[in-house]
C-alpha cells in the first residue's frame, strides 16, 4: 500500500458520501488498530465502525471451557492452552473453579503456551503423561494446530479442538433479517491462510461491498474508502487492500494440511448457537490425538443450555455487532479487565477489552443515568 | 489471537528456523510454507510460532511501525 493513512483519511472526507453507513469488521486485530489509532474520531461522522464476530475466545463454547477445566481437575493430565483462555469464565456454582486459572489454583496442572510447538515440547518432556492441548481459534490459529498434527505429534499429545471458521458467522448474519451492516472489512490473516475468495459470497450473494484489510491504519482506511466508493458508485466487488500478504488462493499448503487433519461441521458458538459448517473437528485418521474421543464428556447436554454467557452479560450481542461494548450494562462497572465477567472483557481480541484498553471508559447506561439525575 | 508479526529468518534446520525481530529471537516452524523458496535473510509473517506467509523487507518494516505504536500504548 503506497498511500499513507493521511491520504486515505483525506480521500474518505473528499468522497462526499453522506448517507449513514455501518461497516463491520470481524477481527480483533482490526478493532484494536481502529480503537488505538482513534480512527472513529477521524473519519466522517456518518460512518459507523462496528466490531463483529472477531474474537475466537469470546465465542468458544462454554461447555468446552468447562470440559477443559474438568479434564485438568479429574484426569492425570497436563492441560496446555493459549494464555487468553485461562481467565474465560464458565457458569458454575460459587464453590467450583469458574476458569482454568482458578482450576490451576485448585491443583490442576495447567500451562499457558504461545505456540503449538510448545505443546509438542511439553509432551516430549513428559512422555509418561498425557498432554491435552485445548485449542480454540479461528482459521489462522487452527491451521498451525493442523500443521502440528500433520507433521507428526507425540502419541501422548491430545487436542481438545474448538476451532471455528469466521465466514459462516457473517453468512448467518447476512441470512438473518437484520444483518446490521452495509459493508464488510474482511480479516487479513484469515484471508492470508484461506484465500480472499472465501468472502466473495458477501458481494455475490448479498450485494454488500467487501474489502480485505491488513492491520495498519492505512490499509484499514483504504478498505473503508473502497467499500464506501463501491456504495457510492453502485458497483460491488471484493477488494484486496492487503495484497502484499493476501495472495489469490491463500496459503494452499496450509489449507492442504487443514483438510488432511480436520473436517468442517456444524458447531456451537457461545451466546450465538449452532452455526452450520462453522467448526473444525479432527478426522477419524487423527482419532488417536482427539481428546474428545479419548476422555468421557464431562459436559452433558444440559451444560449446553446453561452454557451461555454469564447472567447480565451482553457479550453475545457485542460479538454479533448488535450493540457496542459500552452499551452493555456491566461494561466498566461490574466488568473490567481486572475483574472480567464476560469473555469479551477477558481476551485481547474481545471488543470490550480493546475498548477499555483504548480508553473508552463511559458506560452508556451509566452516562444516561447521570444525565437523567442531573436533569 | 490472529495477530501475526513479521520476523527475519536467521538460520534454517529442516522445517524449523530461528527468526529475529527487534533483537528478539524465536524458533519458528516453516511447515506451512514447505514448497516455498525460502532462506536466511527472508522475512516471514509469524503467527503462534508458525510462518504463514512470506513478506517483503519493506512490508515487514512498515508493519513494525504499527507494533511499536501498540507497544508504546501498552507501556
Amino acid at each position: 500500500m503506497s498511500h499513507s493513512a493521511e491520504y486515505w483519511l483525506e480521500a474518505l472526507h473528499g468522497l462526499g458520501f453522506k448517507r449513514p453507513v455501518r461497516i463491520m469488521n470481524v477481527c480483533g486485530g482490526h478493532e484494536r488498530t481502529i480503537s488505538l489509532a482513534g480512527l472513529r474520531g477521524a473519519i466522517p461522522g456518518n460512518i459507523e465502525l462496528v466490531p463483529g464476530p472477531g474474537c475466537p475466545v469470546c465465542i468458544c463454547p462454554e461447555e468446552d471451557v468447562f470440559e477443559a477445566i474438568q479434564l485438568a481437575l479429574h484426569e492425570d493430565i497436563i492441560l496446555v492452552t493459549f494464555g487468553d483462555m485461562l481467565r474465560v469464565p464458565v457458569n458454575v456454582p460459587k464453590r467450583e473453579p469458574r476458569s482454568l486459572e482458578q482450576a490451576r489454583a485448585a491443583g490442576g496442572d495447567i500451562r499457558p503456551i504461545a505456540s503449538p510447538s510448545e505443546a509438542v515440547r511439553i509432551a516430549k518432556e513428559n512422555a509418561s503423561r498425557r498432554v491435552v492441548f485445548f485449542a480454540a481459534g479461528f482459521e489462522t490459529t487452527t491451521a498451525p494446530v493442523a500443521a502440528m498434527l500433520a507433521e507428526g505429534a507425540p502419541d501422548n499429545l491430545l487436542v481438545l479442538l474448538s476451532g471455528r471458521l469466521t465466514w459462516p458467522a457473517i453468512a448467518m448474519l447476512l441470512d438473518s433479517e437484520k444483518a446490521g451492516f452495509d459493508a464488510l472489512i474482511a480479516p487479513g490473516h484469515v484471508a492470508t491462510v484461506m484465500g480472499p475468495e472465501e468472502w466473495q459470497f458477501v458481494v455475490d450473494k448479498h450485494n454488500i461491498p467487501a474489502a480485505v484489510a491488513g492491520f495498519r491504519p492505512d490499509t484499514l482506511l483504504a478498505a473503508m474508502y473502497s467499500v464506501l466508493r463501491q456504495l457510492k458508485d453502485g458497483k460491488r466487488f471484493l477488494d484486496n487492500c492487503y495484497q502484499e500478504v493476501v495472495l489469490p488462493g491463500g496459503n494452499r499448503e496450509a489449507q492442504r494440511q487443514l483438510n488432511e487433519v480436520m473436517q468442517v461441521g456444524d458447531a456451537n458458538w457461545r451466546g450465538v448457537g449452532v452455526i452450520p459448517d462453522s467448526g473444525f473437528a479432527l478426522r477419524d485418521s487423527f482419532a488417536a490425538h482427539d481428546a474428545r474421543r479419548h476422555f468421557r464428556a464431562y459436559a452433558d447436554d444440559s451444560r449446553k443450555r446453561v452454557g451461555e454467557m454469564p447472567p447480565g452479560c451482553d457479550c453475545a450481542r457485542v460479538v454479533l455487532g448488535k450493540i457496542y461494548p459500552n452499551q452493555c450494562r456491566l461494561y466498566g462497572l461490574g466488568c473490567t479487565p481486572r475483574k472480567p465477567i464476560g469473555p469479551c472483557m477477558v481476551s485481547d481480541e474481545g471488543a470490550c477489552r480493546i475498548w477499555w484498553s483504548s480508553g473508552y471508559r463511559e458506560n452508556e447506561w451509566e452516562g444516561r443515568k447521570k444525565r437523567q439525575s442531573v436533569g | 489471537m490472529c495477530l501475526a508479526v513479521p520476523m527475519q529468518i536467521k538460520t534454517i534446520d529442516d522445517f524449523q528456523c530461528v527468526c529475529e525481530a527487534r533483537g528478539i529471537e524465536r524458533e519458528v516452524s516453516l511447515f506451512m510454507l514447505q514448497g516455498e523458496e525460502i532462506g536466511p535473510g527472508d522475512f516471514v509473517l509469524v503467527h503462534v510460532g508458525y510462518a504463514i506467509q512470506k513478506v517483503s523487507a519493506e512490508d515487514a518494516a512498515s508493519s513494525w511501525e504499527l507494533f511499536d505504536e501498540i507497544l508504546a500504548a501498552d507501556a
